[in-house]
C-alpha cells in the first residue's frame, strides 16, 4: 500500500510538474510580415521594433491569460515580403502552416490586395478554399481593403474622413485659399488611391478649384517637369500624395523652383521620421492628418518603448502598438489554447472575436470598429515645426 | 504542407514564363517580351473567369492564343532587327502593354464589390480557385500539369527536325538561311509559341495571386524571364525548371530571413553561378550525365 501510495504520490507530482512546463512552454506567437528590405524598408523595420516592444511590455505585465487561466508570454515573428505580392503570399502561406495564431502586416497595399483575396472571403463557407488564417493590418492604408475577406482586419486610420476634415479645417483657417494642385506618386497603390479617390474629391467637395496635377513614380529622382507643371498652376494649396522619398525630391526641387503657396498638404505616411530626415527644412509648415503623435502619457510611453529598440512610432507602426494591445484583450476574452491541437480553433476564436469587437481603445483615444474589418480612429493635424512634428489642430479638442 | 505546394504553385507559373523564353532564346534571339505577353494572359483569363464566369481552362486557353497572335504580330517587325536592338523594341512592347493596361477601366458590380481591371489600381477578386473550392494542392497538381505539357512539348520540338532548324538559326543564321531555311518564319514561329506560353503561365499567375496590377509585368519580370533560360542553360527544358527552382526556391525563400542583405547576394550568386557555370546550371555536361544516369546512350 505504501508502494503505490509513493508511486500515486510520484505520478501526481510528475504530472503537475508535467502540466506546469506545459504551461511555460505555451507561447502565443504572433507572425509580423512587412516590407523590411527596398525603398519602403523603414516602414517594415518601424513595425517590427514597435510589435516587439508591445510584446515586451505585455510579457513585463504577466504575458496572455490563456483558456485554462495560464499565462503565456507573446512571440513576435517577423518575415519581410519585400512589398512584393507573390513574396507576401509565400510568406502568408508559410505562417499558416506554422503555428502562429495571427498574422501582423503587411506594409504595401499591393501586398495586401492580394493577400486579402487568398484567404477565404466568408469566415465558415465551406465552398471556399481561401486560407483561414486572421490577419490585422497596420500599414496597408489604401481604402476599403479589409472587406475582401472576413478574416482580413485593419487598423489604418480612414483617409476620406481625415482629408475631408482636414479641407474643411483648411477652408476656415485660410479663407484666401481659393484653388488646390495635387502631386501624385503614381504608381503606388496608396497614394494614387488617396489623391484620386480622396484628396482631390474632398478638396472639390469643400468648394477648391482643383487645377489639376502632377504625376511621378516612386522610384523617380527627377522632378523638375513635375514641379514646373505646379509652379505654372499657380494654385493656393500644394497637395501632396506621396510616400517621404519622392516627397522630399518634390519638396526640393520646389524650393529650387521657388514654387510659391500657401498651404502645403502631405501623405498621412509623410508624417515620419524620413521625411523630416529626408529634407526637414523644406518641408516646413507641411500640415498633415495622422492618427498617432505622442500627445499622451501611454502615446509617448509607446514612442518611447519603440525607439529603444531602434524603431520610430508614427502613424502606421503606432497602429501595430494597438493592435498588439487589441490581440491580448481579444486573446483573453476568447480564451484560447495556444497549444499544437488548437491552432485552427484559436485562430477562428480570435477572428471572431475581432470581428465582434465594436470599440477598442487606441493611443489617442477610442477606435471605432466597423462591420467590415476597418478602424474608425481618432486623428490630429500635425505639422513640420523646425525639424519635429508637432501637433497644429486637434479636431476632436 | 500548404506552404510547398504554395511554392510548387509559384515555381510552376515561373518556369512557364522562363519556357516561353526558352523557345524564343534557342533562335538566338534575346526577347523581353515575355512579361507583356504574360500581362496580356493574365488579364484576359482574369476577365474571362471573372467578368464573364468562364472554366479556367477554356479561359487559359483563349488567352494563351491572344497572347500568341500578339507575338506573331509583334514579331514580324521586331525580329527584322537583331541584338541589342531587338532586345530595345521588346522591352518597349513589354512597357507598351505594361502602360496599357496601367490605363485600362472596366467594372462591373459583383455583390457589393465592383471587380474588372481598374487601371493603375489593378484587377482584384480573380478568386477562382478557392471559390471553386480547389484545394492548394489542386492547384499545385493543375499548374504543373500544365508545366510538365509544356515541358514535353518543348523537349518534343527540342528533339524534332524542327528543333534542329530553331538551333541552326540560333548557331548560325547565314549558315541557316544558305541551306534554304526561312529565318523570318522560324523566327515568329519561335515568337508565337513563347507568347502562348507566357499566355498560359500569366493566366495561372493571375489566379495564383488573385489580384494583379500593371507594376507586377515591368522590366524586372521580362529580365526573370530571360535569366531562368540563361542561368539554367539552353540544353535542355530541365535548365529552366533548375534555375527558377534555384532563383525562387533558394534565393527568394531560403535567404528571406537576410533582409537587405538577400537583395545584394542575389545578384552576386547570380554572378557566381554564371562564371561557375558559364554554359548554365544545367549545361550539355550534366545532360549527358543525366542520360547516362538513367542508361541512355550519349548520341
Amino acid at each position: 500500500m505504501k508502494r503505490l501510495l509513493t508511486i500515486a504520490a510520484a505520478l501526481g507530482v510528475a504530472m503537475s510538474v508535467g502540466t506546469a512546463a506545459d504551461a511555460a512552454d505555451r507561447t502565443v506567437k504572433i507572425a509580423g510580415f512587412g516590407a523590411m528590405s527596398g525603398v519602403v524598408r523603414s516602414f517594415g523595420i518601424n513595425t517590427q521594433a514597435v510589435m516587439q516592444a508591445a510584446a515586451k511590455a505585455i510579457n513585463e505585465a504577466g504575458g496572455v491569460k490563456l483558456a485554462d487561466g495560464s499565462m503565456a508570454p507573446m512571440e513576435v515573428t517577423f518575415d519581410d515580403d519585400r512589398c512584393n505580392a507573390e513574396e507576401g503570399i509565400s510568406v502568408v502561406r508559410r505562417l499558416a502552416s506554422g503555428d502562429a495564431v495571427v498574422g501582423v502586416g503587411p506594409t504595401c497595399s499591393n501586398v495586401a490586395e492580394p493577400l486579402f483575396g487568398i484567404l477565404q472571403a466568408k469566415a465558415g463557407d465551406e465552398g471556399d478554399s481561401g486560407l483561414q488564417f486572421p490577419i490585422f493590418t497596420d500599414t496597408a492604408i489604401k481604402g476599403g481593403l479589409a472587406k475582401i475577406s472576413e478574416w482580413a482586419f485593419r487598423n489604418v486610420p480612414n483617409e476620406s474622413q481625415m482629408y475631408k476634415s482636414l479641407f474643411e479645417w483648411l477652408a476656415s483657417q485660410h479663407p484666401d485659399a481659393k484653388s488646390v494642385y495635387g502631386g501624385v506618386e503614381e504608381d503606388f497603390a496608396h497614394s494614387r488611391f488617396t489623391w484620386y479617390k480622396v484628396m482631390k474629391t474632398r478638396s472639390a467637395d469643400v468648394g477648391y478649384e482643383v487645377k489639376g496635377e502632377s504625376k511621378w513614380l516612386l522610384n523617380d529622382t527627377n522632378f523638375t517637369t513635375q514641379v514646373r507643371e505646379m509652379k505654372r498652376a499657380g494654385a493656393d494649396i500644394i497637395a501632396i500624395s506621396a510616400h517621404p522619398f519622392t516627397t522630399c525630391g518634390v519638396l526640393k526641387e520646389m524650393a529650387r523652383q521657388r514654387v510659391k503657396y500657401k498651404v502645403l498638404v502631405g501623405l498621412t505616411s509623410s508624417s515620419s521620421l524620413e521625411t523630416l530626415n529626408g529634407c526637414a527644412k523644406q518641408a516646413e509648415g507641411i500640415i498633415i492628418p495622422t492618427s498617432f503623435a505622442p500627445v499622451n502619457p501611454e502615446a509617448v510611453a509607446a514612442a518611447d518603448a519603440a525607439a529603444a529598440l531602434g524603431g520610430s512610432a508614427d502613424l502606421h507602426s503606432a497602429a501595430a502598438w494597438e493592435i498588439m494591445m487589441i490581440l491580448k484583450d481579444v486573446i483573453e476574452a476568447a480564451g484560447i489554447q495556444a497549444t499544437a491541437d488548437s491552432v485552427q480553433a484559436d485562430r477562428m476564436a480570435i477572428r471572431d472575436g475581432l470581428a465582434n469587437l465594436k470599440t477598442t481603445k487606441g493611443l489617442l483615444g477610442e477606435i471605432q470598429r466597423t462591420d467590415e474589418g476597418e478602424a474608425v480612429k481618432p486623428y490630429v493635424y500635425v505639422h513640420a515645426d523646425d525639424g519635429s512634428w508637432a501637433v497644429l489642430h486637434d479636431p476632436n479638442a | 504542407m500548404d506552404f510547398y505546394y504554395g511554392m510548387a504553385q509559384l515555381i510552376g507559373v515561373h518556369t512557364l514564363l522562363g519556357l516561353s523564353a526558352y523557345v524564343v532564346l534557342l533562335t538566338g534571339q534575346v526577347s523581353m517580351a515575355q512579361a507583356g505577353f504574360f500581362a496580356i494572359g493574365a488579364y484576359l483569363a482574369g476577365m474571362l473567369t471573372v467578368l464573364a464566369g468562364w472554366h479556367i481552362v477554356p479561359a487559359m486557353l483563349l488567352a494563351a492564343v491572344a497572347s500568341a497572335f500578339v507575338a506573331t504580330v509583334v514579331g514580324f517587325p521586331a525580329l527584322r532587327v537583331k541584338g541589342l536592338m531587338l532586345v530595345v523594341a521588346t522591352l518597349a512592347f513589354g512597357e507598351a502593354v505594361r502602360i496599357f493596361w496601367f490605363n485600362f477601366d472596366y467594372q462591373i458590380a459583383k455583390g457589393n464589390i465592383q471587380v474588372g481591371p481598374l487601371g493603375g489600381e489593378g484587377f482584384k477578386q480573380i478568386r477562382y480557385f478557392p471559390e471553386n473550392g480547389w484545394s492548394t494542392a489542386d492547384v499545385a497538381l493543375f499548374i504543373w500539369a500544365w508545366v510538365i505539357a509544356a515541358m514535353v512539348a518543348l523537349w518534343w520540338l527540342d528533339r524534332s527536325r524542327v528543333g534542329s532548324v530553331l538551333r541552326a538559326v540560333g548557331e548560325d543564321e547565314l549558315a541557316a538561311q544558305s541551306v534554304g531555311i526561312n529565318l523570318t518564319a522560324v523566327k515568329v514561329s519561335a515568337m508565337t509559341i513563347g507568347g502562348f506560353i507566357a499566355g498560359l503561365g500569366g493566366a495561372i499567375y493571375a489566379h495564383y495571386t488573385t489580384h494583379i496590377e500593371h507594376l507586377n509585368f515591368g522590366v524586372i519580370l521580362a529580365t526573370f524571364a530571360i535569366a531562368y533560360p540563361i542561368l539554367g542553360g539552353l540544353s535542355s527544358v530541365i535548365g529552366v525548371l533548375i534555375a527558377v527552382i534555384f532563383i525562387q526556391g533558394f534565393l527568394v525563400e531560403v535567404l528571406r530571413f537576410m533582409g537587405d542583405w538577400r537583395n545584394l547576394l542575389f545578384g552576386a550568386l547570380i554572378v557566381l553561378a554564371m562564371n561557375v557555370r558559364p554554359d548554365g546550371l544545367f549545361d550539355a555536361r550534366a545532360m549527358r550525365t543525366l542520360r547516362r544516369l538513367f542508361g541512355a546512350r550519349d548520341a
